[in-house]
C-alpha cells in the first residue's frame, strides 16, 4: 500500500532537475514537475467498487531558441535527459523556418512568492485517511437506510520547476476529497468538499447531513417555470463562480478583446457591492500552490473586486500580449492549446448561516446543486444547465416542499448583481479539466432567477 | 526495455515479460487479475493569430494492474520506470483488495474465454514521420485563410497524432497487443464586433476531428478552404438574426446529431450508470434494466448501433481494456432498446450481454463504460432530399453548448450555425440556434434520416469516473429530420 509519500524522491530534486535543464541545446529552459499520488475509495450499490491506488507523474520541458518554444514530456526522471533534447530539436526547427524572432520567454529569478506555499499546503492529518478510514466512512454511509455512492481520496500532490534563469521551486501538498450522494426513494442529496486538511472535510457530520437531506428530498414535485429568489448552496454558488474565467477573465481572451475587460472595462460595476471573486493561492480553501508550471509567483487576482470588473489571469504569453506580467496561471491541458486558467477561485464568504440566508426569503427556491452548466452566450454571461439533488422550495423563510430538477438558462451576471446575501462557511470543488484546480464558495442569496424547462 | 524513446514496447516479447512478471506476484493469490501496459506518445502543434507556435510531444509508458481477491477488487497503477514498477503496481493492488476483505457485497464474474491476438490501425503516412516545415506551412495557411475577415478576434489552428502501444494480459489466459494511431486538426474563429462575439469551428466543435488514421486523413478535410469558410461565416453570425422562438421542423447536421447520440444515447446506455455506479459523479440513467428488449426509446426511423471495429474512428478497437473482443452490437433497432454498453462487472451483476465496452484512460485508470463508437445508422437519400421532404423549417449543424440531466432525458442544445429553410431551399443564416427536448420525445421525432452518402463520424473525448478520466470514441451520423422540435429555448 502507499506510504502516502512524494511521488518522485524529493532529494536533490531540484538539483537533478537543473543539471537536466543546463544540458538544452537551446537559449532558455524549463522543466516542469506535475505529480501526485492518489488513493481514491469509491463506493456505490453497497460495495467498493473501484479502489484505486494511482501514482501518475509528467516531466514538461519547455525548450527556447531565438524566442520559439517547444515542449516535450515524459513520465519518468529517467527519460528527462531525452525529453530535453527532443523539446531543444524541436525548439530549434522552429527558429530555423521562422521569419523572425520569437517572443517566448522562461520566468525571472527573484520574484518573491506570493504565499508561503510549503508551510500552508501539508497537513499532517490527510495522512491518517488511509484506506481503513475511508472504507469505514464508505461503510457508514452505505447503512444509512440510504442509497449511496460516492469516493473519499488522498493524495499526495507534487509540483516542481526549474528553468534556466536561475528558478527553482519545489512543493509537496496534501490533498483530500470526499462526495456522496445519498438516495431515500427519490429524495436526493449530495455532498462534495476538497480541502488539503482531511480534517477539514468533515466527513462524518457530512454523511449525516446528506442523508438527513435525501430523506426531506421524499416526495419531490415539479418546479413551475418562472423567475424566483433563490438561495444557493456553496456548491451551486461555487459551479457559477467557475465560469467567470469564460466571460473574460482568463488572459487569452482579454488579448482578444473579448469579454468584460475589454467592455465594459475595468472597475466597471457589474455584481453586488458585496461580491468578490478572486483567483487566490494565498487562501487555505482549495487547493492552493503558490507557483505555475512557469514557475511564477501567484499573485492574488480579483476577478470581481466589490462587484466592479477586475483583473485577468495570465501566463507569460498572455501576459506578454496584454503589457503587464504574468499573474502566475500557466496551464498546459489535455487536447487543448496552453492557456492561463484561474485554479483556486474563491468567491469571498459573508457572515451569515444558510438557514439566515433562508430566513430572508418569503417564496423562493434553495438550489443545493447544480448540474451540467454549460456556457450558452459569452456576452451576456448566461449559461444554462439544471438544478438537482436537495433543492426545495422556500416558503416564508423556511425550507418547504422538496421540488425536482428543472432546467435554467439564465446570465449569471445577472444573477450576481442582485445578491443580497452571503453566507460564511466555504466549500470546495473541482474546477472541470483543470490540474491541481478548485474553486470555493459560500452559500449566496440573489433574486430573480429563471427556471424554464425545455418541453 | 528504455522508457525514454519511443517504440520500447513495440516488441510483444519484451511486454510480455512485464506483463507476467506482475501477474507473478498475484498468481495463486487472487481469483482474477488483469494488467494493462501502455506506451503513447502524443504531438500537438498550435498556431495562433498574434501568438508564437507551440509544438508539444509527450510521452509516457506505465502500467496498470487490477486483481480481484475473495470477491473484492483492488487497482494500482504507476509508470514505468524499470520492470521493478510491474511488481510494485500488482503488490499495491493485490494489497488493496486484501484490505477490503468482507466490506460490501463480493463481486462474481463469470468465466470468459481467453483472447489473445494483435491489432494495429491501418496508415497510410505515419504522422509522426511528417517534418515540422510541412506540419507549420499547412498551420500557416488555415490560419491566414480563417483570418482573412477583419472582424476575426482570434484563431486557433492545431494539428494532433497520438500512437500507442497497449498490452493486455490476464490471468485466463488473454494476451492482447494493441497498436493504436490517430491523427486531427482543429481551426476555431472568434469573431468580435457589432456588440457581439461568434464562434466557428471546423472539422469538429470539441478540439477538432480526430481519426484513427495516419497523415492522410488531413488531406480528406480540404482544411484550408474549409478555414476559410468558418472565418467568413463567424463575422456573418455577428449580424445574422436569430430565429423565433416556438416549435419547427429541424433538419440536424451530422456533428450536431454525433453529440446529440453522444450525450443522449451512448451515456444513457451505459451499463454502469444504469446499474447506479456512476450516480455521484456522471450520473445515472432513465434507462432500467427492465427496459432492455421492451422500451421504445424512438421512432421506426432510429437504429442506433455500437460497433468499435468501424475502422477510421477515434478509438477503433479489437479488445476493449478489460480483453473483451471487439463486436457490433445494435443498442436501438428500429426504436426498440435492445443492448446496453456494458463491461464485466455490470454484465455480471445485471445478467445482460457483455458487449465490451471497457474503456480506460491510459494505464492509469480502472476500465469503466464509456459510450464507444456509438452510430445512428443512415436511411436513404441525400440532404437535399430531406430537406426537401422537410419544406419549410431550420437546417442546423456545429455544437455551441450542450448540457443533459443527470437522467439524459432534459436536453438543451445550442448550434454554431442554422439556415432557414424554405420550400426545401437553404436560406438566411442564422446565429444562436437552440432547442431542448426529452430523449424519448425527441427520438420519437424522428421522421427520416438521409442516407450513407452524407455520414460523418466524429472522434471525441469523453469524462467519466472518480478521478476524472478521459475516454476517446466516436459517434457518427446522417443528416436527421426531426419534426415539431422546441426551438429557441436560450
Amino acid at each position: 500500500m502507499s506510504s502516502f509519500t512524494a511521488p518522485v524522491a524529493s532529494d536533490a530534486l531540484l538539483e537533478t532537475l537543473q543539471k537536466a535543464a543546463a544540458a538544452a541545446d537551446a537559449d532558455a529552459v524549463e522543466i516542469a514537475l506535475l505529480g501526485r499520488a492518489g488513493e481514491y475509495t469509491r463506493f456505490a450499490g453497497g460495495r467498493i467498487h473501484q479502489p484505486q491506488n494511482i501514482t501518475e507523474t509528467q516531466f514538461t520541458v519547455r525548450a527556447i531558441v531565438n524566442g520559439h518554444p517547444a515542449r516535450s514530456a515524459c513520465g519518468t526522471l529517467d527519460g528527462l535527459a531525452s525529453a530535453v533534447s527532443r523539446a531543444a530539436v524541436l525548439a530549434r526547427e522552429l527558429a530555423a523556418r521562422a521569419a523572425s524572432p520569437g517572443h517566448a520567454a522562461v520566468a525571472s529569478a527573484g520574484l518573491a512568492a506570493a504565499s508561503s506555499p510549503d508551510s500552508s499546503v501539508w497537513y499532517e492529518e490527510t495522512e491518517a485517511f488511509d484506506a481503513g478510514a475511508r472504507a469505514s466512512l464508505a461503510a457508514s454511509a452505505m447503512r444509512q437506510n440510504a442509497g449511496a455512492a460516492g469516493m473519499f481520496g488522498r493524495a499526495v500532490t507534487q509540483m516542481a520547476v526549474v528553468n534556466s534563469a536561475g528558478v527553482a521551486r519545489h512543493t509537496l501538498a496534501t490533498e483530500a476529497s470526499g462526495s456522496l450522494t445519498a438516495t431515500v426513494d427519490e429524495g436526493t442529496s449530495h455532498w462534495i468538499d476538497l480541502h488539503r486538511s482531511a480534517s477539514a472535510l468533515g466527513v462524518e457530520q457530512a454523511i449525516e447531513r446528506t442523508v438527513r437531506e435525501a430523506t426531506a428530498g421524499r416526495g419531490r414535485g415539479p418546479l413551475a417555470d418562472g423567475h424566483y429568489t433563490v438561495v444557493l448552496g456553496p456548491q451551486a454558488a461555487g459551479e457559477l463562480i467557475g465560469f467567470l474565467p469564460d466571460f473574460g477573465f482568463a488572459g487569452e481572451l482579454a488579448a482578444a478583446g473579448v469579454g468584460l475587460l475589454a467592455t465594459p472595462g475595468p472597475g466597471t460595476p457589474v455584481a453586488a457591492p458585496m461580491v468578490t471573486v478572486a483567483d487566490d493561492a494565498t487562501a487555505a480553501a482549495g487547493l492552493p500552490i503558490g507557483f505555475d508550471l512557469e514557475g511564477t509567483p501567484k499573485s492574488r487576482v480579483a476577478l470581481l473586486d466589490a462587484g466592479r470588473v477586475g483583473a485577468a489571469v495570465t501566463d507569460l504569453t498572455t501576459a506578454r500580449a496584454l503589457g503587464t506580467a504574468s499573474t502566475g496561471h500557466a496551464h498546459v491541458a489535455r487536447e487543448e492549446p496552453p492557456r492561463p486558467v484561474a485554479a483556486n477561485l474563491r468567491l469571498e464568504p459573508g457572515d451569515q448561516t444558510e438557514a439566515e440566508l433562508i430566513a430572508g426569503v418569503e417564496r423562493g427556491v434553495y438550489v443545493q446543486r447544480f448540474w451540467y452548466t454549460r456556457l450558452v452566450d459569452r456576452v451576456t454571461g448566461t449559461i444554462t444547465g439544471v438544478s438537482r439533488d436537495g433543492c426545495f422550495l422556500i416558503e416564508n423563510g423556511r425550507l418547504g416542499a422538496p421540488v425536482a430538477g428543472a432546467r435554467f438558462t439564465h446570465s449569471v451576471l445577472d444573477l450576481l448583481s442582485t445578491v443580497d446575501g452571503l453566507g460564511r462557511d466555504l466549500r470546495s470543488q473541482p474546477v472541470m479539466n483543470v490540474w491541481n484546480g478548485a474553486a470555493t464558495a459560500p452559500a449566496l442569496r440573489g433574486h430573480n432567477f429563471r427556471f424554464g424547462a425545455a418541453r | 526495455m528504455s522508457a525514454h524513446d519511443w517504440g520500447s514496447l513495440a516488441d510483444s516479447s519484451s511486454a510480455r515479460e512485464i506483463l507476467d512478471s506482475a501477474l507473478g506476484v498475484v498468481a495463486g493469490a487472487a481469483d482474477f487479475a488483469d494488467v494493462r501496459l501502455i506506451e503513447a506518445e502524443e504531438m500537438r502543434s498550435y498556431v495562433s493569430l498574434g501568438g508564437d507556435p507551440d509544438e508539444r510531444i509527450e510521452q509516457n509508458i506505465g502500467i496498470g494492474v487490477r486483481v480481484l481477491v475473495d470477491g473484492q477488487w483492488g487497482f494500482a497503477a504507476r509508470p514505468l520506470a524499470s520492470t521493478a514498477d510491474a511488481a510494485v503496481a500488482a503488490r499495491d493492488a493485490h494489497a488493496s483488495a486484501v484490505a477490503l476483505a468482507g466490506r460490501g457485497k463480493p463481486v462474481s464474474l463469470p468465466p470468459r474465454e481467453p483472447s489473445s491476438g494483435s491489432y494495429a490501425t491501418s496508415v497510410g503516412e505515419d504522422p509522426f514521420s511528417v517534418p515540422t516545415a510541412r506540419r507549420y506551412e499547412l498551420l500557416a495557411d488555415w490560419l491566414a485563410a480563417a483570418s482573412a475577415p477583419a472582424e476575426v478576434a482570434a484563431v486557433q489552428a492545431g494539428i494532433n497524432a497520438k500512437r500507442q502501444h497497449r498490452h493486455y494480459a490476464d490471468t485466463e489466459g488473454s494476451r492482447q497487443h494493441q497498436h493504436f494511431v490517430e491523427t486531427g486538426a482543429m481551426v476555431l474563429v472568434t469573431a468580435r464586433g457589432h456588440g457581439d462575439v461568434q464562434r466557428r469551428s471546423y472539422p469538429n466543435s470539441f478540439h477538432g476531428n480526430t481519426a484513427a488514421a495516419g497523415w492522410e486523413y488531413l488531406s480528406s478535410l480540404s482544411m484550408a478552404e474549409q478555414a476559410a469558410r468558418v472565418g467568413e461565416e463567424a463575422v456573418m453570425l455577428l449580424t445574422a438574426p436569430v430565429a423565433a422562438p416556438g416549435r419547427a421542423d429541424v433538419v440536424i447536421g451530422p456533428q450536431q446529431v454525433s453529440l446529440q447520440i453522444h450525450e443522449s444515447s451512448g451515456h444513457a446506455l451505459e451499463l454502469d450508470r444504469i446499474l447506479g455506479d456512476e450516480a455521484n459523479y456522471a450520473g445515472t440513467s432513465f434507462i432500467r434494466p427492465s427496459d432492455i428488449g421492451s422500451l421504445r426509446y424512438g421512432s421506426d426511423a432510429v437504429t442506433i448501433t455500437s460497433d468499435p471495429t468501424v475502422p477510421g474512428t477515434r478509438g477503433s478497437f479489437a479488445f476493449d481494456d478489460e480483453g473483451t473482443p471487439a463486436r457490433a452490437f445494435n443498442l436501438i433497432d428500429r426504436g426498440i432498446v435492445r443492448n446496453t454498453l456494458s463491461n464485466r462487472d455490470s454484465a455480471a451483476r445485471s445478467g445482460q450481454t457483455l458487449t465490451g465496452a471497457a474503456r480506460s484512460d491510459g494505464w492509469g485508470y480502472l476500465p469503466v463504460c464509456f459510450a464507444t463508437h456509438v452510430f445512428l445508422q443512415p436511411g436513404q437519400g441525400s440532404l437535399d432530399d430531406l430537406l426537401q421532404r422537410m419544406g419549410d423549417g431550420y437546417y442546423i449543424d456545429d455544437n455551441r453548448s450542450w448540457s443533459i440531466d443527470n437522467q439524459r432525458l432534459n436536453f438543451q442544445f445550442g448550434t454554431e450555425v442554422a439556415y432557414e429553410v424554405k420550400g426545401g431551399r437553404r436560406g438566411r443564416l442564422l446565429k444562436n440556434f437552440s432547442y431542448g427536448g426529452i430523449t424519448p420525445q425527441f427520438w420519437g421525432s424522428v421522421e427520416a434520416v438521409a442516407g450513407p452518402s452524407e455520414f460523418r463520424s466524429y472522434g471525441y473525448p469523453c469524462g467519466k469516473g472518480e478521478p476524472k478520466q478521459w475516454g476517446f470514441l466516436s459517434h457518427g451520423a446522417s443528416p436527421m429530420l426531426v419534426r415539431d422540435l422546441r426551438i429557441g429555448v436560450a
